[in-house]
């Protein structure tokens, strides 16, 4: 196993000077960009001493670097700062905020995976054929359109004209959840209460697939391009020659090989939803993170900037890791880089 | 003497945009049990089709059409359902490829490769069982660790050991016809000359029924008890091997033998590309089909 622990050992590396420099970067932009965040956290209103104890407070009047240094000393503490925006330490905030849209995110991936993959290995199997066609259009008019658009026309068409789901936010207000992890379906299972999740489930699912949608159109057509190309490898004429039968031979012979390339870039298109939420959640009011995100860059909130960042910068390296490993374990050639010495 | 295999007047032809492209052009052919005959030719000749039909698979691409007789063991190929035609193959008949290596499935060890195919006549065979056998079949080919070679993929072996898997896999349930296709012009001479002795030892020991598919007539005298030369979709001369070689009766022929000496085992013969005493009639060595 020593090859993928190596893998790991790398990756690791890479990313903590990813996440250095992203730090930095992020950093200094948000301070380059014009206006003090004192005085509009504080208001036209304040006066000029409450301004300055704000800005001594936050060591703004000080060299950049050692504004730096001050950060990441405090981040080694597990601490993030206050958020001028809204008073609370920025750690809190994002406890708060976070697991919405982790909970929007990861449902979308799971349709991405479990929807875009089989549609993709349907549409090689039939290749030329109608099932192929149907598919290739109806994906194709899936990735044509950003995921906020998607967010508009299904909130249009299925919570407006034809009132199925609910327009906006996570839960009915007539219910009341204990908050244990932040994920609501996760929260109101742990309560028992089953109408409060079907609810929540409810409120989840547009957003959900409106993010979800263009991913889903990716994966299919990524999978079925390798996966024709696969089909014209020797050992599916092989595997023809020996009888299986042909749902085995997509199975096994043309997908698993071809998913080890689409892998790395569905794993991206994952991590990229984070980001495509921030509209998605506009549409659809959800309070999650990238409603955060926003609000906070709008009111140059420093500490709130950074913590935002950091968190989501952090999920895109678990997501690779994770893509990594889900790679060496498909792949023997990673997993047994050395040469077996039985050749 | 009944065949085997009878392949009567077999025709095959791809339609295309431009039109219907004719490949074979009514091929007889007879291999009876425990026979080794080789089907010989350049490439584009319509060799590897013609094997694609035998194991029924071209009867199922649309753009192909196929007509004629191809009896196997008293049955007829193309009279019967798809469903009938898959349950032969891996079973009843069983081919092996050009290059072992791309020929075998990059993400399994070889120890569940032949669990597939060992698994086509008897789902329920069990791992240990599977294993067993397998190790079995790879002493026959005289590999000599096998347990070590069950338990790797096909790209940490080399050419020569995936070509000896492959074999031991055709032969696992015991076919009563392999198709070889070429089998390891991919490879070294030395590695391929010393596989098909193998090879021929092992179907001769199980009474297996071998179509040779070769463009090399050096290697087809090794090999084959009879011989078939195609060219351009008509067989134009066919006999025991010792005969064809002592009194090339087709001008055809008389051309690929007289290329062999310059074949190295990989490569194409260098036979040119059409005379007018290449389409005379064929020529067959009487006594033997
Ligand atoms: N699916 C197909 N569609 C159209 N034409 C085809 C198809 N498959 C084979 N052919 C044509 O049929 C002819 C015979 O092909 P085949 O593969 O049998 O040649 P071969 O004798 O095996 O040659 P080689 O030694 O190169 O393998 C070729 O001209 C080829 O172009
Ligand atoms: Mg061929």
């Amino acid at each position: 196993m020593s090859p993928v622990i190596r893998i790991l050992a790398r990756r690791f590396g890479i990313s903590l000077i990813v996440l250095v420099g992203v730090s930095m970067l992020i950093f200094a932009i948000a301070r380059i960009i014009p206006g003090d965040p004192a005085r509009i956290a504080l208001g036209p209103n304040a006066t000029a001493e409450q301004v300055a104890a704000i800005r001594a407070e936050m060591h703004l009047d000080e060299g950049i670097l050692a504004q730096y240094g001050y950060f990441v000393r405090d981040v080694l503490r597990g601490d993030l700062g206050t958020s001028l925006y809204t008073n609370r330490p920025v750690t809190f905030d994002i406890r708060q905020f976070l697991p919405a849209t982790l909970e929007l995110v990861i449902l979308a991936g799971i349709l991405m995976v479990g929807i875009g993959l089989p549609l993709g290995i349907l549409a090689a199997r039939y290749r030329g054929r109608w099932p192929d066609h149907l598919i290739r259009v109806l994906t194709l008019l899936t990735v044509s359109a950003p995921s906020f658009v998607w967010a508009v026309i299904l909130m249009l068409i299925f919570a407006f004209y034809l009132p199925l789901f609910p327009v906006a936010g996570r839960l009915s207000d007539s219910y009341d959840i204990t908050r244990v992890t932040g994920f609501l379906t996760v929260d109101t299972i742990l309560a028992g209460n089953w109408g409060a999740f079907v609810d929540a489930l409810h409120h989840l699912i547009l957003p959900s697939v409106a993010l979800a949608l263009s991913g889903i159109g990716q994966a299919a057509r990524l999978t079925r391009a390798n996966m024709v190309e696969t089909y014209d490898k020797p050992y599916i004429e092989m595997a023809q020659a020996y009888g299986f039968f042909p749902s085995r031979i997509a199975r096994s012979y043309a997908f698993k090989p071809s998913l080890i390339p689409s892998l790395t870039i569905i794993g991206l298109d994952f991590a990229a939803m984070l980001g495509n939420a921030f509209l998605v959640e506009a549409v659809f009011a959800w309070p999650g993170l990238s409603r955060y995100g926003v609000a906070v860059i709008l009111r140059k909130d420093l500490n709130a900037i950074m913590g935002t960042v950091l968190v989501i910068a952090l999920t895109f390296i678990v997501v690779n890791i994770v893509v990594d490993l889900l790679i060496a374990f498909l792949n023997p050639r990673i997993r047994h880089s050395t040469r077996g010495a039985a050749s | 003497m009944t065949a085997l295999l009878d392949i009567r007047d077999l025709r095959l032809g791809f339609r295309t945009l431009a039109g219907q492209i004719d490949v074979l052009h009514g091929i007889d052919l007879a291999i009876r049990a425990g026979e080794q005959v080789a089907l010989v030719g350049e490439s584009g000749s319509g060799k590897s089709v013609t094997a694609r039909i035998i194991l029924g698979l071209l009867q199922e691409t649309r753009s192909a059409r196929v007509s004629g007789r191809v009896g196997f063991d008293g049955r007829d190929v193309m009279m019967m359902s798809p469903k009938e035609r898959a349950a032969l193959r891996g079973i009843e008949m069983s081919m092996i490829f050009q290059d072992p290596t791309s020929s075998l499935n990059p993400t399994f060890t070889i120890e569940r490769q032949f669990a597939e195919v060992m698994r086509r006549p008897d789902r329920k065979l069990t791992r240990a069982a599977c294993r067993e056998r397998a190790a079995r079949m790879l002493d026959e080919v005289s590999i000599p660790d096998t347990g070590r070679v069950l338990d790797a993929y096909p790209f940490q072996l080399s050419g020569g050991m995936n070509q000896r898997v492959m074999i031991a896999m055709a032969l696992a349930n015991n076919p009563k016809l392999l198709l070889a296709d070429e089998p390891g012009t991919a490879l070294d001479v030395s590695v391929q000359a010393q596989t098909l002795d193998l090879m021929r030892d092992l179907v001769t020991r199980h009474g297996t029924s071998v179509l040779f598919i070769s463009h090399n007539m050096g290697v087809v005298r090794e090999f084959a008890d009879r011989i078939y030369v195609i060219y351009r979709g008509r067989i134009v001369e066919e006999g025991p091997t010792p005969a064809v070689f002592a009194d090339p009766g087709h001008a055809y022929t008389r051309a690929l033998l007289k290329a062999v000496p310059r074949i190295t085992g990989r490569g194409l013969p260098d036979v040119p590309e059409v005379s007018d005493d290449f389409f005379d009639p064929m020529v067959r060595h009487g006594g033997t089909s």
